[in-house]
């Protein structure tokens, strides 16, 4: 073909491949459409055409123009007579006629003419579309290239280049619609390294190892850590091998216990055998609705028999009734009243002459339902709080009480050691709570109030009743009644309870009303907010000490900062020597958050409330404990 | 034309694996794919002759045989194409030409005009942090 030579675009002219004559390109393109079509289908089809239109015949020919194929769109190099190379995106070649080459997007990576000699071109150039005639291309080079397989691989060499990629297109060489199946997971190998996963826990617990032993000789560190810090203190006494015993007793009580909820029985092992069409999710995690809404539902009516009941007599029948009989998980007072009346149904009647008797046998019947009811510590607490001020009336107590008796009614259960059985446990723990016992009924709470001036006077009462009650039943049930007298006493008998879920405090000291508490009114005008520097400064200069004799030492505020040394200078009162916050409750000192003439030494309390709220705070303490 | 054998039988050529010079001092191996006497283009694929056919992806060169000084036959092997698996997706070509030129064009935006190609290259290198 007569072609201008233009081969190398010039450096000066960067359009000098486009001079290529435009028609020699759309000649050349148009040639190439014959036997290089993209209207698809395979090449070989067009192959055998191309040449029985040209006349190639020979195969190799064929094979150049397969060869060709696969290299469109692939980057390559061209090399040409003058020594330049060229590169670019191989676009199209005329194989009817010599084998020119079209190059798209192409540039000069080596100038070899002679004026070039140095480097192509101090200004980069662009490229574009180079056309190589024939009779100047000397070598094309492609790199990578696949010849066999070039055919099939759609996506997946340009998975890299594409500039657009979604993640469906990346992996567009699975197609899988809709969700896998999916497989459970086996372990390929049994590795041996792999602790077995079900009898990690059966191991001695503490294999020898002190975890802090080894780090002060590794590294040296001393470590400050105190068990007692983060859990009640163990009394290693007399005692001991009792309450052990004892704890142990409780524990294995609730752990056979029987229990309808899937998760429970998952937990304690026991195996639903019949259920097989329970999916993990089922067993695993989800959360049970349905036997507590059923047994809701179930005993709505029984409610209202059982409020009637526990509205006449507030006795130990009354109370071995409201001995709330609720599934674990159904921790609300509906529930708790649900309970009560699934307890009920199961034929236990009223009794009011106080007989226990029937107890145990409906106790048994229910086996699966746990106890929720209350000591009667629950309902200190609630005194507690509605004289603390929330002076709501019945409708926090009710509340509280309901939360309280809840949260606690296992633990009567477990103020009586020398119950043998569970029922019997359950029983005693039914009396024992007798008088205490819960009851979602308004009217019952407002009996407890009532009862329960004060609180410990309140339990006092409560207790002479489960006695003279449980003293009229059985033999089990006196020794119920001995033992839980002394059980039901105030708050230490909680101590004894380990098993359930507890928000006492065991060891916290019995709260004594004080009668100057001033009730809380929150304001905001008093509250200095106390970044880290600003230091309160509590200085009562005329107060005496007895005032702080006053406050039960359970409450104190001074273990909250030990390091703290406050000094406080205070030249009347001598005996400020304890680190505990010296608060008055009854000295209006809201208006003395003042630092005296020069300069003294302050109490550092950071962040801690005025005097006012501080008394909120005190008397609150004890809920919270 | 030196070419020597190649003219003759270049069925015999076929699957040669030859060490070819060229003139431009380029030197290089492989195995022939193809010989096409009309246009005197020399299809060669580099590599090892019997590399697994799985997806091998050699450099391929298209010589024009008129540039080779010379050449040796360094062995004899088979034909590296395989004819039965030798197909072609037109549409994937296609798609693979112009994803190609997509993305040269996205390149030849970083270049700059009228800077030098040391400036070039400076940006090239910083254009990726």
């Amino acid at each position: 073909m007569n072609l201008q030579p233009v081969v190398q675009p010039r450096s000066t002219n960067g359009l000098s491949s486009r001079r290529v004559d435009r028609e020699l390109a759309s000649r050349m393109d148009s040639k190439l459409q014959a036997p290089i079509t993209s209207s698809g289908g395979l090449i070989t089809a067009s192959l055998s055409n191309g040449s029985r239109k040209g006349g190639f015949e020979s195969p190799s020919r064929d094979r150049l123009i397969f060869v060709s194929t696969c290299l469109i769109g692939h980057p390559v190099e061209v090399h040409v007579k003058n020594g330049s190379i060229l590169s670019g995106i191989f676009h199209a070649t005329n194989a009817e006629k010599d084998f020119g080459i079209v190059l798209k997007m192409a540039r000069v990576m080596k100038d070899g003419s002679v004026r070039g000699s140095k480097i192509v071109s101090d200004i980069v150039k662009r490229p574009q579309t180079m056309v190589i005639p024939a009779r100047e291309l000397v070598q094309v080079i492609a790199k990578g290239i696949s010849l066999t397989s070039d055919g099939f691989v759609s996506g997946h060499v340009f998975g890299k280049r594409q500039d657009l990629m979604t993640d469906s297109a990346i992996s567009q060489s699975r197609r899988v619609e809709g969700e896998r199946e999916l497989e459970r997971w086996t372990p390929d190998i049994d590795d041996p390294q792999c602790p077995e996963l079900e009898n990690i826990f059966d191991r001695h617990w503490n294999r020898n190892w002190d975890q802090f032993e080894t780090n002060k000789a590794l590294f040296g560190v001393k470590s400050t850590f105190d068990e007692d810090l983060y859990t009640t203190k163990l009394e290693r006494g007399p005692q001991m091998r009792e309450l052990e015993r004892e704890a142990l007793r409780i524990a294995r009580e609730i752990e056979d216990d029987e229990t309808h909820d899937l998760h429970l029985a998952e937990e304690r092992g026991v195996h639903l055998d019949e259920n097989f069409d329970l999916d993990e999710e089922t067993r695993f995690s989800s959360v049970c609705r349905e036997i507590g809404n059923d047994m809701y539902k179930e005993n709505e009516d029984l409610d209202d028999m059982n409020r009637e009941t526990f509205g006449d007599s507030f006795t130990s029948v009354t109370s071995g009734q409201s001995f709330d009989i609720s599934q674990r998980k159904n921790n609300d007072g509906a529930q708790a009243s649900a309970s009560c009346s699934s307890w009920d149904e199961d034929g236990f009647s009223l009794n009011p002459s106080g007989r226990d008797v029937p107890l145990p046998a409906s106790i048994d019947n229910n086996r699966q339902l746990m106890i929720d009811f209350i000591p009667k510590t629950v309902n200190n607490d609630r005194l507690k709080e509605k004289h603390n001020g929330d002076h709501d009336g019945g409708k926090n107590s009710k509340e509280a009480a309901t939360e309280k008796s809840d949260a606690r009614t296992s633990k009567s259960v477990e103020t009586h050691p020398s119950l043998d059985t569970k029922e019997s446990g359950i029983d005693k723990g039914v009396l024992s709570a007798s008088a205490t016992a819960y009851s979602p009924s308004p009217v019952q709470e407002n009996k407890d109030s009532q009862n329960e001036s004060s609180g410990t006077t309140g339990s006092s009462k409560f207790q002479a009743r489960p006695c003279s009650s449980a003293s009229s039943a059985s033999e089990h049930v006196g020794e119920t009644s001995t033992s839980s007298c002394p059980g039901l006493s105030p708050s230490s008998s909680v101590g004894s309870l380990s098993s359930e879920k507890s928000t006492l405090n065991p060891h916290a000291k019995e709260f004594k009303l004080n009668p100057n508490a001033k009730s809380f009114v929150p304001s905001a005008s008093l509250r200095p907010h106390a970044p880290a520097p600003e230091t309160t400064f509590y200085y009562a200069p005329n107060l005496g000490l007895p005032h702080m004799q006053g406050l039960p030492m359970g409450v104190g505020i001074g273990p909250s900062f030990p390091g703290q040394q406050p000094v406080v200078y205070n030249p009347q009162t001598v005996q400020m020597q304890a680190p505990q916050a010296y608060v008055s409750p009854a000295t209006p000192m809201y208006g003395q958050q003042m630092i005296l003439g020069q300069h003294r030494p302050v109490v550092y309390m950071p962040g801690y409330p005025p005097v006012r709220q501080l008394k909120h705070f005190l008397s609150h303490r004890n809920l919270y404990s | 034309m030196d070419a020597g054998g190649n003219i003759a039988g270049e069925e015999l050529a076929v699957g040669c694996v030859l060490a070819i010079k060229t003139t431009l001092g380029e030197e290089f191996e492989g195995q022939v794919i193809t010989f096409d006497r009309p246009s005197n283009i020399l299809v060669v694929q580099e590599g090892a002759p019997s590399k697994p056919t799985g997806d091998a992806h050699r450099n391929v060169r298209l010589l024009k045989a008129n540039y080779i000084k010379e050449f040796s036959l360094l062995a004899r092997a088979e034909d590296p194409l395989d004819l039965s698996k030798c197909y072609l997706d037109l549409a994937s070509v296609q798609a693979r030409e112009d994803a190609a030129i997509r993305q040269a064009e996205i390149d030849a935006e970083r270049i700059g005009t009228g800077v030098t190609m040391e400036a070039q290259s400076i940006f090239d290198a910083l254009f990726k942090t």
